[in-house]
C-alpha cells in the first residue's frame, strides 16, 4: 500500500514538475487567432454551403419520396381491402341465395313430384275400378245370359240321350219341366 | 515535451507563411483537422446520400437519422419559424460533433479545444440572433430584456440580470465548450502520463481510469455538440418568437 501511494506521489510529482516546464495555456496565445478563425470561416462555409444546397435537399427529397411511397402503399392495401371485403359480401349473399334457390327447387320438386305420383295413382286406381265393374257386369251378363242357353242344351242333351237310349221322342215339356227343376235344384 | 498535458493544445504552422497586410494567416495543425473534419463530413454526408433507398443502407440509415434528430431538435425548440436556419443548425452541430470526436483519436488535434474557435461560433451566432431579433421585431426586441409579470420596483434590477445574461450568452457559450473539451483531454493525458510514470506495477489503475474517461469523453463529445446546437436553437427561438 505503502509502495503504491510512494508511486503515486513521484507520478504527480514528475507530472508537475513537467507542468512548470512549459506553464500557461497554448489557447491564450494569440499568435494563430486570426489564422484559425480565417481557416474556420473558409472550412465551415463551405460544410455549410454544401450541405445546404446540396445535402439536406438530398436527404429531405429521400424522406419524402419515402414517406410518400409508405403513405401510398397504405392507401393502396386500404383500397384493396375494402374491395376484398366487397368481394367478400358479394360472395357470401351469392353463397346464401344459392342456398335458398337450391332449398326452393327442392321443395319445389319434391311437391311436383308428390302431386304427378297422386294424380297418377288416382288414374290407375279409377281405371282399375272401371275395369272391375266392367268385369263384375260381363259376369253379371255371362250369369244372366248363361242360364236359360245351359237348360236349352241340357234338354236337349237329355232328349238326344233318351232318344239313343229309348230310341223314341219323349215329350219336350216333360223333359224341360224336369231340367228346369233339377237346375233350380243347383241353383239352390 | 510530450508529456506535458498542455501540449496537445499547441497550434503550429504547417506549410510556408501565409501573411496578408502583415497578418499570420498561416495553414497550422488546427486548419489541417479543421480541414480533415469538413472532409469526414462530407464523405460521410457523400455515401449517406448516394444511393436513394427506400430501404436504405447503414450510412444512409445514419445520415437520415442525423437529419431527423437535428431537424427534431430545431422544431422542438423554436418552432416552424427556425425551418430557414436548419442547414446551419444541421452544419453547426455535424461539424462540432466531428471537431470533437476527431479529437478523440489519439495524435490528433481538438479544434473545439481552442477558445477562439469556439468564440468565433458564439459571436457569429450572438451577433447573427441579435440582428434578426432587430429585424424582425424592431426596436420591440429590446422586450426580450423585461420580463412579463414583473413587479415596477423589482424591474430595474431584473432588466440590469437580463442585459447582463444576455451579453454573457456568447461567453458561457463558448467557454462551455472549450472548456469540456479542454478539460477532458488534459484529463486523458494527465492519466496517460500516470500510466508511464507507474509503469507495469501500479500502472494499471490510471489505465483503467483512463479507458473509463475514454467512454465519457465520447459522450461529451456528443453532449457538447448537442448542447452547443440546441442553446443556438433556443437563442435563435427568442430572437423568433418573441414571448418573453
Amino acid at each position: 500500500m505503502n509502495k503504491t501511494l510512494v508511486f503515486i506521489t513521484t507520478g504527480l510529482l514528475s507530472v508537475n514538475n513537467l507542468f512548470a516546464a512549459e506553464a500557461g495555456m497554448p489557447q491564450l496565445d494569440p499568435t494563430y487567432w486570426i489564422s484559425q478563425v480565417f481557416w474556420l470561416a473558409i472550412i465551415f462555409s463551405s460544410i455549410y454551403f454544401l450541405v445546404a444546397k446540396m445535402f439536406i435537399p438530398k436527404i429531405k427529397g429521400n424522406l419524402d419520396t419515402r414517406e410518400n411511397k409508405i403513405r401510398k402503399d397504405i392507401e393502396e392495401a386500404n383500397l384493396l381491402k375494402e374491395e376484398a371485403d366487397k368481394k367478400l359480401k358479394i360472395y357470401n349473399a351469392s353463397i346464401i341465395e344459392a342456398k335458398a334457390n337450391a332449398k326452393k327447387i327442392i321443395s319445389d320438386s319434391r311437391k311436383k313430384l308428390n302431386e304427378d305420383l297422386s294424380i297418377k295413382k288416382k288414374q290407375i286406381e279409377s281405371e282399375i275400378q272401371k275395369e272391375i265393374e266392367n268385369a263384375e257386369k260381363e259376369i253379371q251378363r255371362f250369369k244372366i245370359n248363361s242360364t236359360p242357353k245351359m237348360i236349352s242344351i241340357s234338354e236337349e242333351i237329355v232328349s238326344n240321350v233318351i232318344k239313343d237310349i229309348f230310341g223314341e221322342d219323349l215329350n219336350k215339356s216333360s223333359i224341360k219341366a224336369t231340367v228346369t227343376e233339377i237346375n233350380k235344384g243347383y241353383k239352390n | 515535451m510530450a508529456s506535458n498535458p498542455m501540449h496537445q493544445f499547441s497550434v503550429y504552422k504547417i506549410g510556408p507563411e501565409i501573411k496578408i497586410n502583415g497578418v499570420d494567416l498561416s495553414f497550422t495543425n488546427a486548419s489541417l483537422f479543421m480541414l480533415i473534419s469538413a472532409t469526414l463530413i462530407l464523405l460521410f454526408l457523400l455515401f449517406g446520400t448516394k444511393e436513394k433507398k427506400i430501404i436504405p443502407n447503414k450510412v444512409q440509415l445514419i445520415s437520415e437519422i442525423l437529419y431527423s434528430f437535428v431537424s427534431k431538435m430545431i422544431s422542438d425548440t423554436a418552432g416552424k419559424k427556425a425551418k430557414p436556419y436548419f442547414p446551419f443548425i444541421f452544419s453547426l452541430f455535424i461539424f462540432i460533433l466531428f471537431c470533437n470526436m476527431v479529437g478523440m483519436l489519439p495524435y490528433s488535434f481538438t479544434v473545439t479545444s481552442h477558445i477562439i474557435v469556439t468564440l468565433a461560433f458564439a459571436l457569429f451566432i450572438f451577433i447573427g440572433v441579435t440582428i434578426l431579433g432587430f429585424v424582425i421585431h424592431g426596436f420591440k426586441y429590446l422586450k426580450i430584456f423585461v420580463p412579463s409579470g414583473v413587479p415596477i420596483v423589482l424591474l430595474p434590477i431584473i432588466m440590469i440580470i437580463e442585459i447582463i445574461s444576455y451579453l454573457s450568452r456568447p461567453v458561457s457559450l463558448s467557454v462551455r465548450l472549450f472548456a469540456n473539451m479542454m478539460a477532458g483531454h488534459t484529463m486523458l493525458k494527465v492519466f496517460g502520463g500516470f500510466v508511464i510514470s507507474l509503469g507495469l506495477v501500479a500502472g494499471w489503475l490510471p489505465l483503467t481510469f483512463s479507458v473509463a474517461l475514454t467512454g465519457l469523453e465520447i459522450l461529451v463529445a456528443f453532449l457538447q455538440a448537442y448542447v452547443f446546437a440546441i442553446l443556438t436553437c433556443i437563442y435563435l427561438n427568442d430572437a423568433l418568437n418573441l414571448h418573453h
